[in-house]
Protein backbone atom coordinates (compact mmCIF):
# COMPACT_ATOMS: atom_id res chain seq x y z
CA UNK A 1 0.00 0.00 0.00
CA UNK A 2 0.96 3.03 -0.85
CA UNK A 3 2.37 5.84 1.54
CA UNK A 4 -0.35 8.18 2.94
CA UNK A 5 0.85 11.95 3.29
CA UNK A 6 -0.19 11.41 6.87
CA UNK A 7 2.59 9.20 7.25
CA UNK A 8 5.02 10.82 5.20
CA UNK A 9 4.89 13.96 7.51
CA UNK A 10 5.23 12.52 10.53
CA UNK A 11 2.05 11.41 12.10
CA UNK A 12 -0.16 12.97 14.45
CA UNK A 13 3.19 15.14 15.77
CA UNK A 14 3.25 16.91 12.48
CA UNK A 15 -0.29 16.97 11.99
CA UNK A 16 -1.01 18.27 15.77
CA UNK A 17 1.14 20.96 14.68
CA UNK A 18 -0.07 21.88 11.35
CA UNK A 19 -4.01 22.10 12.85
CA UNK A 20 -2.58 24.20 15.57
CA UNK A 21 -0.98 26.59 13.31
CA UNK A 22 -3.93 26.39 10.52
CA UNK A 23 -6.32 27.13 13.82
CA UNK A 24 -4.09 30.15 14.71
CA UNK A 25 -3.83 31.58 11.28
CA UNK A 26 -7.77 30.80 11.07
CA UNK A 27 -8.66 32.77 14.22
CA UNK A 28 -5.91 35.81 13.74
CA UNK A 29 -7.45 36.27 9.64
CA UNK A 30 -9.76 39.14 9.68
CA UNK A 31 -11.89 38.15 6.58
CA UNK A 32 -12.46 34.38 8.10
CA UNK A 33 -11.95 35.06 12.12
CA UNK A 34 -15.17 36.08 12.37
CA UNK A 35 -16.71 32.53 11.74
CA UNK A 36 -14.69 31.44 14.99
CA UNK A 37 -15.95 33.73 17.05
CA UNK A 38 -18.66 31.48 18.75
CA UNK A 39 -17.21 28.71 18.17
CA UNK A 40 -16.74 25.90 20.65
CA UNK A 41 -12.67 25.54 20.58
CA UNK A 42 -12.87 21.83 21.75
CA UNK A 43 -15.53 21.12 19.25
CA UNK A 44 -13.30 23.77 16.60
CA UNK A 45 -9.91 21.56 17.55
CA UNK A 46 -11.33 18.10 17.44
CA UNK A 47 -13.21 19.20 14.08
CA UNK A 48 -9.95 20.48 12.72
CA UNK A 49 -7.78 17.45 13.45
CA UNK A 50 -10.28 15.20 12.09
CA UNK A 51 -9.95 16.73 9.08
CA UNK A 52 -6.32 17.27 8.36
CA UNK A 53 -6.00 13.48 9.44
CA UNK A 54 -8.52 12.85 6.86
CA UNK A 55 -7.19 15.28 3.77
CA UNK A 56 -3.78 13.26 4.81
CA UNK A 57 -5.26 9.63 4.36
CA UNK A 58 -4.83 9.49 7.97
CA UNK A 59 -7.13 7.58 10.43
CA UNK A 60 -10.30 9.70 10.58
CA UNK A 61 -13.41 9.49 8.43
CA UNK A 62 -15.32 12.14 7.66
CA UNK A 63 -18.66 12.32 5.23
CA UNK A 64 -19.68 15.04 3.15
CA UNK A 65 -23.10 14.98 5.25
CA UNK A 66 -20.74 16.02 8.08
CA UNK A 67 -19.02 18.46 6.77
CA UNK A 68 -22.08 19.73 4.89
CA UNK A 69 -24.01 19.71 8.28
CA UNK A 70 -21.25 21.79 10.05
CA UNK A 71 -20.96 24.28 7.91
CA UNK A 72 -24.69 24.91 7.52
CA UNK A 73 -25.13 27.84 9.33
CA UNK A 74 -22.95 29.66 7.79
CA UNK A 75 -22.51 31.91 5.08
CA UNK A 76 -19.42 31.18 3.05
CA UNK A 77 -18.79 33.33 -0.06
CA UNK A 78 -16.01 31.68 -2.87
CA UNK A 79 -13.53 35.08 -1.22
CA UNK A 80 -13.83 33.55 2.33
CA UNK A 81 -13.20 29.61 0.31
CA UNK A 82 -10.42 30.88 -1.62
CA UNK A 83 -8.72 32.63 1.88
CA UNK A 84 -8.89 29.42 3.44
CA UNK A 85 -7.09 28.08 0.78
CA UNK A 86 -4.68 30.18 0.95
CA UNK A 87 -4.11 29.85 4.58
CA UNK A 88 -3.90 26.10 4.40
CA UNK A 89 -1.12 26.69 1.61
CA UNK A 90 0.87 28.87 3.39
CA UNK A 91 0.54 26.71 7.09
CA UNK A 92 1.97 23.74 4.98
CA UNK A 93 4.64 25.70 3.38
CA UNK A 94 5.89 26.34 6.88
CA UNK A 95 5.82 22.80 7.79
CA UNK A 96 8.14 22.22 4.46
CA UNK A 97 5.33 20.27 2.93
CA UNK A 98 5.89 19.80 -0.58
CA UNK A 99 4.82 21.29 -3.34
CA UNK A 100 2.90 18.80 -5.27
CA UNK A 101 1.72 17.55 -1.68
CA UNK A 102 0.26 21.33 -0.94
CA UNK A 103 -1.13 21.16 -4.03
CA UNK A 104 -2.99 17.44 -3.25
CA UNK A 105 -4.53 18.75 0.14
CA UNK A 106 -5.56 22.24 -0.94
CA UNK A 107 -7.43 20.20 -3.72
CA UNK A 108 -9.12 18.31 -1.33
CA UNK A 109 -10.38 21.69 0.46
CA UNK A 110 -11.42 22.42 -2.61
CA UNK A 111 -13.42 19.67 -4.05
CA UNK A 112 -15.51 20.32 -0.92
CA UNK A 113 -16.19 23.58 -1.76
CA UNK A 114 -19.57 22.90 -2.62
CA UNK A 115 -20.43 21.64 0.17
CA UNK A 116 -19.60 24.86 2.55
CA UNK A 117 -21.11 27.16 -0.33
CA UNK A 118 -24.93 28.00 0.53
CA UNK A 119 -26.35 28.43 -2.54
CA UNK B 1 19.89 51.61 37.01
CA UNK B 2 18.71 50.17 40.38
CA UNK B 3 18.27 46.70 41.33
CA UNK B 4 14.40 47.64 41.90
CA UNK B 5 14.30 49.18 38.46
CA UNK B 6 15.64 45.99 36.92
CA UNK B 7 13.30 43.62 39.20
CA UNK B 8 10.31 46.01 37.66
CA UNK B 9 11.68 45.98 33.96
CA UNK B 10 11.89 41.84 34.44
CA UNK B 11 8.59 41.85 35.94
CA UNK B 12 6.39 43.64 33.15
CA UNK B 13 8.53 41.95 30.02
CA UNK B 14 8.12 38.36 31.73
CA UNK B 15 5.62 35.90 29.66
CA UNK B 16 3.37 35.05 32.64
CA UNK B 17 0.62 37.58 34.18
CA UNK B 18 1.79 39.21 37.07
CA UNK B 19 -0.24 41.78 39.73
CA UNK B 20 -0.68 42.54 43.20
CA UNK B 21 -3.52 42.20 44.88
CA UNK B 22 -4.23 44.04 48.20
CA UNK B 23 -6.40 41.96 49.78
CA UNK B 24 -8.48 44.24 51.92
CA UNK B 25 -10.09 45.41 49.28
CA UNK B 26 -9.36 42.46 46.61
CA UNK B 27 -8.13 45.07 44.09
CA UNK B 28 -5.40 45.59 41.60
CA UNK B 29 -2.52 47.16 43.06
CA UNK B 30 0.23 46.69 39.95
CA UNK B 31 -0.40 45.06 37.13
CA UNK B 32 2.80 43.72 34.33
CA UNK B 33 2.39 44.18 30.86
CA UNK B 34 1.63 40.56 29.70
CA UNK B 35 -1.07 40.87 32.79
CA UNK B 36 -2.72 44.17 30.99
CA UNK B 37 -2.62 42.39 27.62
CA UNK B 38 -4.51 40.28 28.58
CA UNK B 39 -6.92 41.13 30.62
CA UNK B 40 -6.85 44.94 29.62
CA UNK B 41 -6.05 48.26 31.44
CA UNK B 42 -9.84 48.40 32.85
CA UNK B 43 -10.15 51.00 35.62
CA UNK B 44 -7.25 51.02 37.87
CA UNK B 45 -9.70 49.67 41.07
CA UNK B 46 -10.95 47.15 39.60
CA UNK B 47 -10.61 44.12 41.68
CA UNK B 48 -10.12 39.87 41.33
CA UNK B 49 -13.79 39.90 41.32
CA UNK B 50 -14.55 41.75 38.69
CA UNK B 51 -11.66 40.36 36.57
CA UNK B 52 -12.80 36.41 37.07
CA UNK B 53 -16.23 36.23 37.51
CA UNK B 54 -16.37 32.16 37.33
CA UNK B 55 -13.60 32.87 41.03
CA UNK B 56 -15.68 32.06 44.33
CA UNK B 57 -14.56 35.03 46.22
CA UNK B 58 -15.76 33.84 49.16
CA UNK B 59 -12.98 30.81 48.69
CA UNK B 60 -10.47 32.91 47.59
CA UNK B 61 -11.16 35.10 51.22
CA UNK B 62 -10.96 32.12 53.38
CA UNK B 63 -7.27 30.80 51.55
CA UNK B 64 -5.90 34.10 52.16
CA UNK B 65 -7.32 34.12 55.89
CA UNK B 66 -6.24 30.42 56.80
CA UNK B 67 -3.71 30.12 54.23
CA UNK B 68 -1.20 31.29 52.07
CA UNK B 69 -1.85 30.01 48.57
CA UNK B 70 -5.31 29.94 46.48
CA UNK B 71 -4.86 28.75 42.69
CA UNK B 72 -7.37 28.24 39.92
CA UNK B 73 -7.90 27.89 36.26
CA UNK B 74 -9.79 30.09 34.43
CA UNK B 75 -10.82 31.08 30.62
CA UNK B 76 -12.04 34.16 28.77
CA UNK B 77 -12.13 35.61 25.34
CA UNK B 78 -9.03 37.23 23.73
CA UNK B 79 -9.98 38.65 20.36
CA UNK B 80 -11.60 35.62 19.27
CA UNK B 81 -9.59 33.24 21.00
CA UNK B 82 -10.45 31.48 24.36
CA UNK B 83 -7.71 31.91 26.35
CA UNK B 84 -7.19 29.51 29.73
CA UNK B 85 -4.84 30.49 32.39
CA UNK B 86 -4.02 28.74 35.61
CA UNK B 87 -3.97 31.83 38.05
CA UNK B 88 -1.85 31.29 41.76
CA UNK B 89 -3.06 33.30 44.42
CA UNK B 90 0.59 34.28 47.20
CA UNK B 91 0.37 35.98 49.98
CA UNK B 92 3.31 37.84 50.61
CA UNK B 93 4.98 36.53 53.64
CA UNK B 94 6.90 39.40 55.49
CA UNK B 95 3.78 41.75 54.30
CA UNK B 96 1.74 43.29 57.16
CA UNK B 97 -0.43 45.24 54.88
CA UNK B 98 -2.06 42.47 53.21
CA UNK B 99 -0.43 41.97 49.84
CA UNK B 100 -0.92 38.90 47.50
CA UNK B 101 1.07 38.36 44.21
CA UNK B 102 -1.45 37.04 41.27
CA UNK B 103 0.25 35.07 39.02
CA UNK B 104 -1.42 33.99 35.67
CA UNK B 105 0.43 31.38 33.70
CA UNK B 106 -0.85 30.91 29.88
CA UNK B 107 -1.91 27.11 29.79
CA UNK B 108 -3.94 27.24 26.41
CA UNK B 109 -1.96 26.00 24.57
CA UNK B 110 -1.80 22.56 26.90
CA UNK B 111 -5.62 22.74 26.92
CA UNK B 112 -5.72 22.69 23.12
CA UNK B 113 -2.83 19.90 22.70
CA UNK B 114 -5.20 18.03 25.45
CA UNK B 115 -8.53 18.77 23.24
CA UNK B 116 -6.31 17.79 20.30
CA UNK B 117 -4.95 14.44 21.28
CA UNK B 118 -8.67 13.73 22.72
CA UNK B 119 -9.84 13.95 19.63
CA UNK B 120 -7.10 12.16 18.29
CA UNK B 121 -7.10 9.04 20.81
CA UNK B 122 -10.76 8.94 19.95
CA UNK B 123 -10.42 8.16 16.25
CA UNK B 124 -7.38 5.85 17.23
CA UNK B 125 -9.72 3.86 19.50
CA UNK B 126 -12.67 3.73 16.88
CA UNK B 127 -10.55 2.67 14.26
CA UNK B 128 -8.68 0.27 16.65
CA UNK B 129 -12.25 -1.18 17.61
CA UNK B 130 -12.93 -1.72 13.66
CA UNK B 131 -10.12 -3.12 13.23
CA UNK B 132 -10.10 -5.98 16.16
CA UNK B 133 -14.14 -6.54 14.37
CA UNK B 134 -12.73 -7.11 10.61
CA UNK B 135 -10.26 -9.27 12.76
CA UNK B 136 -12.70 -11.33 14.22
CA UNK B 137 -14.67 -11.52 11.68
CA UNK B 138 -11.91 -12.89 9.29
CA UNK B 139 -11.08 -15.00 12.38
CA UNK B 140 -14.54 -17.07 11.84
CA UNK B 141 -14.24 -17.78 8.55
CA UNK B 142 -10.70 -19.20 8.99
CA UNK B 143 -12.39 -20.75 11.60
CA UNK B 144 -15.21 -22.46 9.22
CA UNK B 145 -12.54 -23.72 6.81
CA UNK B 146 -10.25 -25.39 9.68
CA UNK B 147 -10.41 -26.49 13.43
CA UNK B 148 -9.72 -23.59 16.12
CA UNK B 149 -5.88 -25.84 16.88
CA UNK B 150 -4.97 -25.75 12.94
CA UNK B 151 -6.06 -21.78 13.27
CA UNK B 152 -3.90 -21.55 16.52
CA UNK B 153 -0.94 -23.15 15.08
CA UNK B 154 -1.45 -21.17 11.55
CA UNK B 155 -1.58 -17.93 13.33
CA UNK B 156 1.46 -18.62 15.41
CA UNK B 157 3.62 -20.43 12.49
CA UNK B 158 2.20 -19.66 9.13
CA UNK B 159 1.97 -23.50 8.52
CA UNK B 160 -0.26 -26.53 9.61
CA UNK B 161 2.42 -28.95 10.23
CA UNK B 162 0.42 -32.75 9.08
CA UNK B 163 -1.02 -34.30 11.27
CA UNK B 164 -1.60 -37.75 11.87
CA UNK B 165 -4.48 -38.95 13.94
CA UNK B 166 -4.29 -42.49 14.57
CA UNK B 167 -7.97 -43.43 15.87
CA UNK B 168 -10.63 -41.67 13.55
CA UNK B 169 -13.89 -42.31 12.38
CA UNK B 170 -14.81 -40.98 8.57
CA UNK B 171 -18.54 -40.59 7.35
CA UNK B 172 -19.20 -39.75 3.87
CA UNK B 173 -22.03 -39.48 1.96
CA UNK B 174 -23.67 -39.19 -1.36
CA UNK B 175 -26.81 -39.17 -3.35
CA UNK B 176 -28.10 -41.61 -5.16
CA UNK B 177 -29.86 -39.78 -8.19
CA UNK B 178 -28.13 -36.86 -7.63
CA UNK B 179 -27.67 -36.34 -11.84
CA UNK B 180 -31.75 -36.92 -11.91
CA UNK B 181 -32.11 -34.39 -9.38
CA UNK B 182 -30.12 -31.88 -11.25
CA UNK B 183 -31.56 -32.22 -14.73
CA UNK B 184 -35.44 -31.82 -13.55
CA UNK B 185 -34.44 -29.15 -10.71
CA UNK B 186 -33.51 -25.30 -11.65
CA UNK B 187 -29.72 -24.63 -9.97
CA UNK B 188 -30.83 -22.36 -7.62
CA UNK B 189 -33.01 -24.74 -6.00
CA UNK B 190 -30.58 -27.49 -5.65
CA UNK B 191 -28.42 -25.19 -3.78
CA UNK B 192 -30.65 -23.95 -1.30
CA UNK B 193 -31.75 -27.93 -0.71
CA UNK B 194 -28.43 -28.76 -0.24
CA UNK B 195 -28.13 -26.17 2.00
CA UNK B 196 -30.63 -26.59 4.22
CA UNK B 197 -29.80 -30.62 4.27
CA UNK B 198 -26.15 -30.12 4.97
CA UNK B 199 -27.14 -27.61 7.51
CA UNK B 200 -29.11 -29.96 9.38
CA UNK B 201 -26.06 -32.20 8.98
CA UNK B 202 -23.62 -29.78 10.50
CA UNK B 203 -26.04 -29.26 13.29
CA UNK B 204 -26.61 -33.38 14.05
CA UNK B 205 -23.13 -34.12 13.64
CA UNK B 206 -22.18 -31.62 16.09
CA UNK B 207 -24.53 -32.82 18.39
CA UNK B 208 -22.78 -36.10 18.22
CA UNK B 209 -19.22 -34.93 18.29
CA UNK B 210 -18.65 -35.28 14.59
CA UNK B 211 -17.29 -32.51 12.25
CA UNK B 212 -17.73 -31.77 9.06
CA UNK B 213 -14.56 -31.56 6.53
CA UNK B 214 -15.76 -30.82 3.66
CA UNK B 215 -18.92 -30.79 0.73
CA UNK B 216 -18.52 -31.01 -2.81
CA UNK B 217 -21.56 -31.75 -4.61
CA UNK B 218 -23.64 -33.93 -3.50
CA UNK B 219 -20.97 -35.15 -1.21
CA UNK B 220 -20.94 -34.76 2.56
CA UNK B 221 -17.81 -35.89 4.34
CA UNK B 222 -17.25 -35.76 7.73
CA UNK B 223 -14.91 -37.04 11.03
CA UNK B 224 -14.96 -37.69 14.37
CA UNK B 225 -11.72 -37.41 16.14
CA UNK B 226 -9.93 -34.91 14.52
CA UNK B 227 -8.51 -32.75 15.48
CA UNK B 228 -9.50 -33.48 19.30
CA UNK B 229 -9.46 -36.76 20.07
CA UNK B 230 -13.42 -38.81 20.89
CA UNK B 231 -13.55 -41.66 22.81
CA UNK B 232 -16.37 -43.57 21.04
CA UNK B 233 -15.65 -41.68 17.47
CA UNK B 234 -17.57 -44.37 15.86
CA UNK B 235 -20.58 -44.34 17.99
CA UNK B 236 -20.35 -41.10 17.05
CA UNK B 237 -20.34 -41.58 13.08
CA UNK B 238 -22.40 -44.23 13.52
CA UNK B 239 -25.30 -42.46 15.75
CA UNK B 240 -24.74 -39.05 13.21
CA UNK B 241 -25.34 -41.52 10.06
CA UNK B 242 -28.18 -43.45 11.63
CA UNK B 243 -29.69 -39.62 11.78
CA UNK B 244 -29.01 -37.81 8.37
CA UNK B 245 -30.88 -41.02 7.80
CA UNK B 246 -33.93 -40.17 9.64
CA UNK B 247 -33.49 -36.58 8.84
CA UNK B 248 -33.96 -37.16 4.93
CA UNK B 249 -36.65 -40.02 5.30
CA UNK B 250 -38.49 -37.31 7.00
CA UNK B 251 -37.97 -34.23 4.94
CA UNK B 252 -38.58 -36.65 2.05
CA UNK B 253 -42.19 -36.99 3.39
CA UNK B 254 -42.84 -33.35 3.06
CA UNK B 255 -40.70 -32.20 0.21
CA UNK B 256 -41.11 -32.08 -3.63
CA UNK B 257 -37.17 -32.98 -3.77
CA UNK B 258 -36.39 -36.50 -2.60
CA UNK B 259 -33.07 -37.03 -1.60
CA UNK B 260 -31.78 -40.62 -1.11
CA UNK B 261 -28.79 -40.93 0.13
CA UNK B 262 -26.50 -43.13 0.24
CA UNK B 263 -23.29 -43.65 3.80
CA UNK B 264 -20.35 -45.27 3.96
CA UNK B 265 -18.79 -45.18 7.32
CA UNK B 266 -15.01 -46.52 8.55
CA UNK B 267 -12.36 -46.36 10.86
CA UNK B 268 -8.71 -46.18 11.19
CA UNK B 269 -6.19 -43.27 10.95
CA UNK B 270 -6.04 -40.08 8.85
CA UNK B 271 -3.81 -37.25 7.83
CA UNK B 272 -5.24 -33.97 8.27
CA UNK B 273 -4.50 -30.65 7.42
CA UNK B 274 -4.16 -27.34 6.03
CA UNK B 275 -3.83 -27.75 2.45
CA UNK B 276 -2.84 -24.56 -0.56
CA UNK B 277 -1.01 -21.61 -0.03
CA UNK B 278 -3.52 -18.64 -1.50
CA UNK B 279 -6.37 -20.83 -1.26
CA UNK B 280 -6.35 -22.98 1.78
CA UNK B 281 -8.55 -25.72 3.34
CA UNK B 282 -8.23 -28.44 5.94
CA UNK B 283 -8.43 -31.55 4.58
CA UNK B 284 -8.77 -35.21 5.71
CA UNK B 285 -7.19 -38.34 3.64
CA UNK B 286 -6.02 -41.30 4.41
CA UNK B 287 -6.54 -45.13 4.72
CA UNK B 288 -10.07 -44.47 6.45
CA UNK B 289 -11.57 -42.08 4.37
CA UNK B 290 -10.46 -44.14 1.24
CA UNK B 291 -12.36 -47.14 2.65
CA UNK B 292 -15.32 -44.99 3.61
CA UNK B 293 -15.66 -43.89 0.18
CA UNK B 294 -15.22 -47.52 -1.54
CA UNK B 295 -17.68 -49.15 1.28
CA UNK B 296 -20.40 -46.18 0.06
CA UNK B 297 -19.73 -46.78 -3.36
CA UNK B 298 -20.67 -50.74 -2.02
CA UNK B 299 -23.78 -49.74 -1.07
CA UNK B 300 -27.62 -48.88 -2.21
CA UNK B 301 -29.92 -45.73 -1.24
CA UNK B 302 -30.55 -45.35 1.77
CA UNK B 303 -28.56 -47.31 3.61
CA UNK B 304 -25.77 -46.78 5.93
CA UNK B 305 -22.62 -49.52 4.85
CA UNK B 306 -20.18 -49.89 7.71
CA UNK B 307 -16.59 -50.89 6.75
CA UNK B 308 -15.11 -54.15 8.32
CA UNK B 309 -12.63 -51.49 10.03
CA UNK B 310 -15.37 -50.00 12.24
CA UNK B 311 -17.57 -53.05 12.57
CA UNK B 312 -15.79 -53.94 15.56
CA UNK B 313 -15.67 -50.46 17.47
CA UNK B 314 -19.52 -50.16 17.54
CA UNK B 315 -21.64 -51.48 20.14
CA UNK B 316 -24.44 -53.66 19.90
CA UNK B 317 -27.18 -50.94 19.76
CA UNK B 318 -26.27 -51.30 16.38
CA UNK B 319 -27.49 -54.03 14.23
CA UNK B 320 -24.89 -55.27 11.68
CA UNK B 321 -25.77 -56.90 9.01
CA UNK B 322 -22.96 -58.34 6.17
CA UNK B 323 -24.31 -57.12 2.78
CA UNK B 324 -23.78 -58.64 -0.71
CA UNK B 325 -21.32 -56.42 -2.77
CA UNK B 326 -22.78 -54.51 -5.11
CA UNK B 327 -21.07 -54.21 -8.26
CA UNK B 328 -17.50 -55.43 -7.16
CA UNK B 329 -15.18 -55.44 -9.18
CA UNK B 330 -12.03 -55.61 -6.73
CA UNK B 331 -10.88 -58.73 -6.11
CA UNK B 332 -10.91 -58.52 -2.49
CA UNK B 333 -14.46 -56.51 -2.03
CA UNK B 334 -14.53 -55.24 1.48
CA UNK B 335 -16.31 -56.48 4.06
CA UNK B 336 -19.43 -54.17 3.94
CA UNK B 337 -21.63 -54.92 6.56
CA UNK B 338 -25.59 -52.72 6.70
CA UNK B 339 -25.84 -50.95 9.72
CA UNK B 340 -29.57 -50.12 11.33
CA UNK B 341 -31.39 -47.51 12.54
CA UNK B 342 -31.91 -49.26 16.28
CA UNK B 343 -34.94 -47.66 16.46
CA UNK B 344 -36.31 -48.75 13.52
CA UNK B 345 -34.70 -52.18 13.78
CA UNK B 346 -36.70 -52.12 17.59
CA UNK B 347 -40.23 -51.05 15.26
CA UNK B 348 -39.77 -54.22 13.83
CA UNK B 349 -38.69 -56.53 16.34
CA UNK B 350 -42.45 -55.31 18.38
CA UNK B 351 -44.20 -56.07 15.67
Amino acid sequence: MDQTLFEKYGGFSTVSRIVLRLYDKLLDDDDIGPFFDDVDLPKLIDHQTKFVSYLMGGPASFTDAHIERAHHHLIIEDAHFDRLKELVSETLEEFSVDDADIEAIVGEFEARRPLLKRS
Amino acid sequence: MSIEAINEQLLRAIGVGVALVELDTMSLKFRNDTFTEWFGQASPDSGVAELFPELDMADVTAAMTSGTRFAAETSFKLRRRTMTVALELNRALDDEDGIAVLVCQNITRIKELESMIDSYSMMVERNTHEIKREKEQVEKLLLNMMPRSAYEEYKTFGVVAPRVFESVSVLTLDFTDFDQILAANDPAVIVSELNDIYTSFDRIGDQFGCERVRTSGDSYFAVSGVPDPVADHAESVANAAVRFMRYLRRRNESHPVKWHARIGLAAGPVIGSVVGVQKYIYDVFGPAVAAATETRALTGPMCVAAHGSIAGLLDGRFSLTPQPARGAAAAQPPTVLELADPALAAAKGGR
